[in-house]
This record gives structure tokens, sequence and C-alpha cells, in this order.
């Protein structure tokens, strides 16, 4: 995992990101724990509010649950509908771009070639 | 935010001549480092040692771990760590001599665990090898040092061997990285963090600051001090959700004037805080809008105080 301190984005949101991803790739079977919030805080230099807002994160979108004392595990996931869910994001983001695109006057070619150059990235 | 009291504290007030401390309540979270920042002067160190017993001449209640204990209690004193920035030791006595009066006053100080740490935190001592055990903890023959012959940054690394070196429930500690370099801070950031971690949820750290930048990365609560009392506090985030950074030109200023929590002009244009509460006062001017670090914060709320004072 990679935290930047200087990029804008709150390095709650990173580390949630970053679990986030790791669940649903797998990487984080189910029923398996996240490290403790005090031991990741130590890990990664961070105060413990910082983990522990990441992990609320993750618990209020349903990925993790807490336990009393024992830390927070990973829940089972429907992938079939998370795997929708973000396909639907993708497609209104590329809709976005294209009416962009459209007011901007680029051509369907151009917006093509655009998009297989940014893949390259 | 749930969380429960480390110290929880009521009507503590201690007067001065020309000073009082007062403070109707005060909640330590558990679990979580908390910082207490405060111009020279705002009644941190008072307030630090009424907590840790070290003053017990003040009117108030004072209990710790979720009101389970109070200073009376017998085996508080044993579940709390104290370290301050004047030296509190005698100032002849050797590095060896402390070792053994720590082992002398307190059931659970390990001295191996605190001969490892005067190691790593590199506290200029020579030790005795294990196997001689006439010559002792420390060789003679290389001297253990005095505390008159350490300077400034290591005699309170030698306070921090030896509250770590004990099981504690609570460290309280003033001004723990004045002295320090900006290589010993960092290791004092990550001791904080391992001791929080063996902890896990049930140990608390309450350290004061000047240096809120350098201990940002393990402050999870900040109390914020003026002149005797707590003039705000919260958890770090929700103190960064609640004030917002915002930038202008000089063009704007005007427009802005007297909507602003905290402001400070330029030749060329201005950089302030906002109430996030207030937000909608502002919107459409186009002023830039950004989280304050936590310094940034804490100066805000400062100056505030100041002028309304």
């Amino acid at each position: 995992m990679r935290i930047s301190q200087t990029s804008g984005i709150p390095i709650y949101q990173q580390i949630a990101d970053s679990f986030r991803q790791d669940i649903l790739t797998g990487k984080f079977q189910e029923g398996e724990y996240l490290p403790s919030i005090r031991g990741l805080a130590k890990e990664l230099k961070i105060s413990v509010i910082t983990t522990m807002k990441a992990y609320e994160q993750l618990q209020a979108e349903g990925l993790v649950t807490a336990v009393q004392g024992k830390g927070f595990y990973v829940n089972e996931q429907n992938r079939e509908m998370l795997k929708e869910q973000h396909l639907r994001k993708v497609e209104e983001s590329l809709l976005e771009a294209i009416r962009s695109g459209r007011l901007a006057g680029i051509s369907d070619e151009e917006l093509k070639n655009m998009l297989s150059e940014l893949l390259l990235l | 935010m749930n969380y429960t009291d480390a110290i929880t504290g009521k009507n503590i007030v201690k007067k001065y001549k020309n000073f009082t401390l007062n403070q109707p309540q005060l909640h330590i979270p558990k679990g979580f480092t908390t910082a207490l920042v405060g111009e020279n002067g705002a009644g941190k160190s008072t307030l630090l040692n009424i907590l840790s017993g070290v003053r017990l001449d003040y009117e108030g209640d004072i209990t710790y771990f979720e009101g389970s204990e109070s200073m009376k209690t017998e085996q508080v004193k044993e579940r709390i760590g104290f370290t301050a920035p004047n030296d509190y030791f005698f100032s002849n006595w050797t590095i060896e001599q402390i070792c053994q009066m720590y082992d002398v006053l307190y059931d659970n100080f390990h001295v191996q665990r605190f001969k490892d740490l005067i190691r790593e935190l590199e506290i200029p001592v020579a030790f005795g090898r294990e196997k001689t055990k006439r010559r002792g903890l420390f060789d003679r023959r290389k001297g253990s040092k005095q505390v008159n012959q350490l300077s400034d940054g290591n005699r309170i690394k030698l306070q921090l061997a030896g509250v770590l070196a004990r099981d504690t429930d609570l460290l309280i500690m003033d001004e723990p990285a004045s002295p320090l370099d900006p290589l010993m801070r960092d290791v004092l950031c990550d001791k904080i963090r391992s001791y929080m971690e063996e902890g896990d949820g049930e140990r608390s750290v309450l350290l004061s600051t000047h240096n809120i930048t350098d201990m940002e990365n393990v402050t999870d609560y900040v109390c914020i001090m003026e002149q005797g009392s707590i003039i705000e506090q919260g958890f770090v985030p929700d103190l960064k959700e609640k004030y917002i950074l915002v930038k202008g030109d000089a063009e704007q200023i005007p427009a802005v004037s007297g909507r602003l929590f905290d402001m400070t002009k330029n030749s060329y244009g201005f950089e302030g805080i906002l109430l996030a509460d207030h937000s909608e006062e502002v919107a459409g001017l186009g002023l830039s809008m950004e989280t304050p670090s936590l310094s940034q914060i804490c100066v805000a709320v400062m100056r505030n105080y100041r002028k309304s004072r």
C-alpha cells in the first residue's frame, strides 16, 4: 500500500480504497480479518484515528463487519452484484467523457484513439 | 465516535496569583493519543502535573480508566507513566542508580527492557557484559554516566526509557518531543504507536506539544488550551471537517471580511480558516478550499480566541 501525504486525497480514503480493491479482487478472503487498527497505524506510521476512519468507511459500505474486541472481518461479497455496480460506474464516467468530447467537437474516431492511448498508461 | 474515558475530570481548579486553571469538564479518550496544544503559560504543564498525580493541591475530581480508579487507589500509579520537561532525577545519580530506583519503586518495571531501550534510544552509556554480573548492569570501568553529564535530549530519552520499561495503561508526557532531534522524534512517534498497538485499545497517551506538525501522524484527539481552559477539542478528522482552509486574491478580501473564522492578509491575497457551518456565506466567491493541517487549525483557533478576548 502506498500512502501519499501530499496527494490531496485524505489518507483514510487512500487506505479504504486500497483495502476495497484487495477485498473485491479476492486478495482478502471472506471471513479473513483485516490487520488490527493499531497494528496498521504502526506499520504505516499514521494515527490510530486515521486507520479507524478507513475501516469505518469500509464497514459503512458493507464490505467488512466489526467484532467487538476482535477487529474487522471481510464480509461475504456478492461479487456479481459488486462487479455490476462497478461496471455501471465505469459506464457513467465514459458517458461523461463522451459528452464533454462532443461539446468540444471531438470526433468519435479521435475519442477512440484517445481511449486506446490512455489505456496504454 | 464512541469512546470511553481514560481520564475523566470534573471542575478542576488550581489558582495561582496571576493565573487560574479552570476545567469544568475533561474527557481524555481511551485507546487514543491525545495532544494538548497551547501557547506558553496556557496551563498545559499545570494540568498534566495534576493529572499525573505530581500536583495534589487542586480542587475537583479526577478518575482514571473509565472511572474505575482515582489517585487514592493504590495501584493507579503503577498504571500511569509520566515524563516531565524538567529534570526529575537527582543530577548526580548515575543511569545505573536510576535503573535500580525504578526497579524498587515499581512492581511492573523490567530491567532488561530498560537496558534495551537505553540502547535503542542511543543514550550514551556503557553496559557491562552479561556474564560478568559482579560488575552489575553497567560497566563501571567505562563509567555509567551521571544525569548531569547528559544533554537535554538524552535526559528526556532516559525518562522515556523509564516509563516504557514499565507495563502501564496511560502515558502522560509533558513536551516529550521538544528537546529531541528529528530522527529521535520519529523514534518517539514509533514508540507511541507500538505502545498503542500492544495495548490493543486499552492503552492511552496524553502528551503536550508545541510542535504539532511533528506529532500530527500520531495524534488522534486534540485539546487546545488557552488561559487555563481547553477552548477547542475533538478527533482530528472531525476538526478537519469543521474547519476549512480558504485562499483568495486581494480583490476578494472585502467580500469575505468578517465571514472567516481567521484570516491573514498579504500584498497578493489572503489565507484563512472558514467554519464549515458558514461555508454557504462565501459560496460563489470562487475561493479555493483545502483541508487544513492540524497546525493551521490550532493557530487559527488560538488567534481567534485572542482576538475575541
